[in-house]
């Protein structure tokens, strides 16, 4: 039992990680109907730039808002030069997809380029556990579900409460009836963009800060991660994906807590391919289809 | 320099089978699958295993046999054909767009996290390695010779590949994969197996990727898992891309642009001092940057996928060739279909050649179903619910057979998913669906259009790639034609794999249509009105017992309006019963024979147009205070 709620602590320190790049990615794909396969790579660019900050000025807030912007520009530069061509072209979901894949490619050898392939360690000093409650959580810990649940909190009132998050739940359900309805819903995708992006930087580095390690590929194998969640929760809804990947993240967790951390990934995608099949539009929507409806 | 002539040849032989493979998949069936590279990796590790025996500990691994070299490739080949139905099954029964593509990503992972990790299988992250020179020592060769042996070799596999996929591209299986590609609602609507054809396309592409991983593993002669990585896939696609989809000889181009030039090139460049990855790096920068350039600005690419081009011999003057019907000699209003046998059932068809005049004088006169004629469909107590709404509520009616029936009510009647439901293309919640004698609510939308009935769409649902000429040949579902198989062994070109006769019939519609200019054109570039008239003249080659049109009046200006009406006498004519949906009840007046009127789900009135005029519940309902004039 002791044991089982210690990996239930590791589990939400996991999943507020988790949480907040999958509700990032879900953002990306609710204005655009994209989902941008390059989502890891701002993760990985958060990371770097927290790094690269972190070494600079030797502050984590320093480090950690120098992540969040740089995810934001790398957002903001991934929709206005790829994704809004074409969506604006109305070329399809799929060769975006595609796009997107290309994009990741591009900005990982990219990374390489500059970075080189190798690991980065990025340690920061995570202080002694405490028992907070039932968990055992250092304070980076607990700045990370802090964090996330003051991240969380922002995205929520700025979704149900703002102009702007109003235009963009509009522009998520009807781009086309939402810009007939005077929405500028380019402008909403390019900020909804940057928001994500913001986010999805933070998350590269308190992934980066708790794996302690990162090299160009990072963000792309946690990515697939996110995918799950994202997916398990429902594309496109952020909330719904914020349940997804709490539970994602706890389950996994608790698979590589008690079987194999190796196997994570493998893990995942079983989940996701689980899920997927028996609910192909998420765990918190109803009724199965023919592949017509 | 001649050996590194010689290396870049093989790897492009290799490079040229495995985007062969995957065009298949992508390129034919039109399934963006990232699990492609795992075909490969599969077909390397497994003619590792296969091949080089037991190695002494720590090295682990599954079989460790000493097989001959071919028969190692065979089952690489086999291995990866079963991993491809297994993904295949599970990915493409429900699935497809990103979900297909987030799943192969999935499975591919799973492999790959398997092989690295689990040690068992193929050892680890170490991989496996030792085979050197396969068939080599049989044949006495040393190893200059040796080098150009295995060019030889794989140029070889390369060319019966490309003969073989040239078979299957220019076959009728080819084509009416490529229809699922361009819309597989109306695939399905015309008889189409998806998830089958799917299915075949996806373990075909599969055992090409095995194949090519078994080539690849003699060539590198090792394989493990920092010699792979699913993404790799990627480069695959661009070279597809860049060559163009669909296209073999484009994909041919494309790995010689892609991997052949564009690795060589890279070779040439200064390395960089204490950085020996840039150089390799900025090769998959170019291959990412080229995939969403092209993606963007070419995505048909160098060498677009070619359609079939209908040249008329100079004499054809398009109307009034008499022609024989595809139906048999002489028997134009009689059925034959093979599959269904129900050769006994085209006895009792209509008259010969009922003008629509004549056929509605008897039901003009008896206000009410006219029971006296047989019914070609029977719907009783159909339901349908989406959440808390209900869509078609205890709805039943009856399609007199012979006839055209129109099928009108407000909007949110449920006329639409009446339709689907009838069509198969959603499962309804209760009720039974009859046509002629066969139940079929629960059949999917494929066999419901084998046994003869055969819907439209709202929005005009073309194959938008495919020839306007195309698209009326694909309208006849022949399951020998169509047949993967045979049609390895037919003809190889898309102009042989038709007959002549069906090539005059489908010329013949397009003429009656006014379409037989246009039939070269890409359907997806006719205006809308144009597009209908390819349904219809897809409907007339299909010539099916029952055909649904779903607002076919919809956009449509009044002289192709006159058209329709022409075209509709034709198919009574030709013994199709006739179900319209539409709300141009100027239309329905004229050409239906009876009318039924849907609200709110269920059927509230039937009977002639004229009995529905003064009937309150019609007018409350429909037609409005004002009766329409």
């Amino acid at each position: 039992m002791h044991e089982a709620l210690l990996t239930l602590g590791f589990g939400l320190v996991a999943a507020a990680i988790l949480a907040l790049s999958a509700v990032a990615f879900t953002l990306e794909y609710a204005v655009t109907r994209v989902a941008n396969l390059s989502h890891g790579e701002i993760l990985t660019i958060g990371a770097y730039a927290a790094y690269l900050m972190h070494q600079w000025t030797g502050s984590v807030l320093l480090a950690a808002l120098g992540a969040a912007a740089a995810g934001g520009v790398a957002a903001l530069v991934m929709h206005t030069t790829v994704i809004d061509r074409f969506v604006r072209r109305g070329v399809g979901t799929m060769p975006t997809f595609i796009a997107t894949l290309g994009m990741s490619f591009v900005i990982q050898n990219i990374l390489v380029i500059i970075f080189g392939a190798a690991n980065v360690a990025y340690t920061i000093p995570q202080g002694a556990p405490q028992q907070v409650g039932p968990f055992l959580w250092t304070p980076a810990e607990g700045e990370i579900i802090l964090s996330a649940l003051g991240i969380t909190t922002v995205l929520y009132v700025i979704i149900t409460y703002t102009k702007f998050g109003k235009a963009l739940r509009a522009v998520s359900q009807n781009r086309d009836l939402a810009r007939v309805s005077g929405i500028n819903a380019r402008l909403v995708a390019t900020a909804t963009w940057f928001l994500a992006g913001l986010v999805a930087g933070y998350a590269g580095f308190i992934l980066a800060e708790s794996v302690g390690t990162f090299n160009p590929y990072f963000g792309f194998s946690f990515f697939l991660i996110t995918l799950t969640a994202a997916v398990a929760g429902g594309l496109g809804k952020p909330f719904s994906t914020l349940a997804g990947a709490i539970i994602v993240g706890i389950a996994l967790e608790f698979t590589g807590g008690y079987i194999s951390a190796s196997y994570e990934l493998a893990f995942a995608f079983a989940i996701l391919a689980t899920i997927i099949l028996v609910r192909p539009r998420g765990l918190f929507t109803n009724a199965r289809r023919t592949i017509f409806e | 320099m001649i050996e590194y002539l010689l290396s870049i040849l093989t790897e492009g032989a290799i490079f040229g089978i495995m985007a062969l493979g995957l065009n298949v998949i992508w390129g034919w069936s039109g399934d963006f699958d990232l699990a492609y590279y795992g075909y490969v990796a599969l077909g390397a590790y497994m003619t590792l295993v296969l091949t080089i025996g037991r190695q002494p500990p720590p090295a682990q691994y599954i079989l460790g046999l000493q097989l001959p070299y071919l028969v190692a490739l065979l089952a690489a080949v086999v291995s990866s054909a079963v991993m491809g139905l297994i993904v295949g099954l599970i990915a493409l029964r429900h699935l497809r767009g990103i979900y297909f593509s987030i799943v192969t990503l999935g499975a591919v992972y799973v492999l790959y996290v398997m092989a690295g990790q689990y040690v068992p299988l193929f050892d680890g992250y170490n991989g496996l390695s030792g085979l050197v020179n396969p068939m080599g020592d049989a044949l006495g060769l040393d190893f200059q010779s040796y080098q150009y042996f295995f060019l030889g070799f794989c140029a070889f596999i390369f060319i019966l590949v490309f003969i073989f996929m040239a078979q299957v591209s220019g076959s009728r299986f080819g084509l009416a994969l490529r229809s699922l590609r361009e819309d597989e609602r109306a695939a399905a609507a015309f008889g189409r197996d998806i998830y089958q054809m799917k299915l075949k396309a996806y373990v075909l592409g599969a055992a090409f990727g095995g194949l090519a991983g078994g080539l690849f593993a003699a060539y590198l002669s090792a394989f493990n898992p920092s010699a792979w990585s699913p993404i790799e896939a990627i480069v695959l696609y661009s070279a597809i891309l860049v060559g163009g989809r669909g296209n073999i000889k484009g994909v041919v181009l494309g790995v010689a642009i892609m991997i052949v030039l564009v690795q060589e090139s890279t070779r040439f460049l200064p390395e960089v001092p204490g950085h020996p990855t840039i150089v390799l790096a900025l090769r998959e920068v170019v291959i990412g940057l080229v995939l969403v350039l092209f993606l963007r600005f070419r995505p048909q690419g160098l060498l677009p996928e070619r359609r079939y081009v209908d040249r008329l011999p100079q004499d054809h003057t398009g109307l009034g060739v008499d022609v024989p019907s595809l139906r048999g000699p002489g028997t134009s209003d009689h059925h034959s279909n093979p599959e269904q046998g129900r050769d006994q059932h085209s006895t009792h068809a209509s008259p010969a050649l009922p003008a629509i005049e004549a056929a509605r004088e008897p039901t003009q006169d008896q206000p009410s179903v006219s029971t006296s004629v047989p019914a070609a469909l029977v719907v009783e107590g159909l339901c349908k619910h989406f959440g808390g709404v209900v869509a078609v509520d205890n709805c039943s009616f009856r399609v007199p057979k012979g006839q055209v029936t129109g099928l009108i009510g407000p909007n949110g009647a449920g006329k639409s998913t009446a339709i689907d439901l009838i069509a198969g293309f959603k499962l309804s919640d209760a009720g039974t669906i009859v046509f002629e004698g066969t139940t079929i609510q629960g059949l999917p939308p494929h066999r419901i259009s084998r046994l003869g009935l055969i819907r439209t769409f709202q929005t005009p649902r073309e194959w938008p790639g495919l020839s306007v000429l195309e698209n009326v040949l694909l309208a006849r579902w022949d399951p020998k034609q169509e047949d993967l198989w045979r049609s390895l062994i037919g003809p190889g070109l898309v102009r042989h794999s038709i007959s002549e006769l069906e090539l005059g019939r489908a010329r013949e519609i397009l003429a009656e249509f006014g379409l037989d200019k246009l039939r070269n054109e890409r359907a997806g570039n006719l205006s809308g009105g144009q597009k209908r008239l390819v349904e219809f003249a897809r409907i007339r080659m299909a010539e099916p017992r029952l055909v649904i049109l779903d607002e076919p009046m919809g956009g449509v200006n009044p002289v192709l309006g006159e058209r329709m009406v022409t075209a509709i006498e034709g198919f009574i004519a030709a013994g199709t019963s006739v179900i319209i949906v539409e709300h141009n009840l100027p239309f329905i007046e004229r050409v239906a024979h009876h009318v039924i009127v849907m609200s709110q789900g269920s059927v509230i009135a039937a009977g002639s147009f004229e009995s529905l005029r003064a009937n309150q519940s019609v007018i409350d309902a429909y037609l409005g205070e004002v009766p329409y004039e």
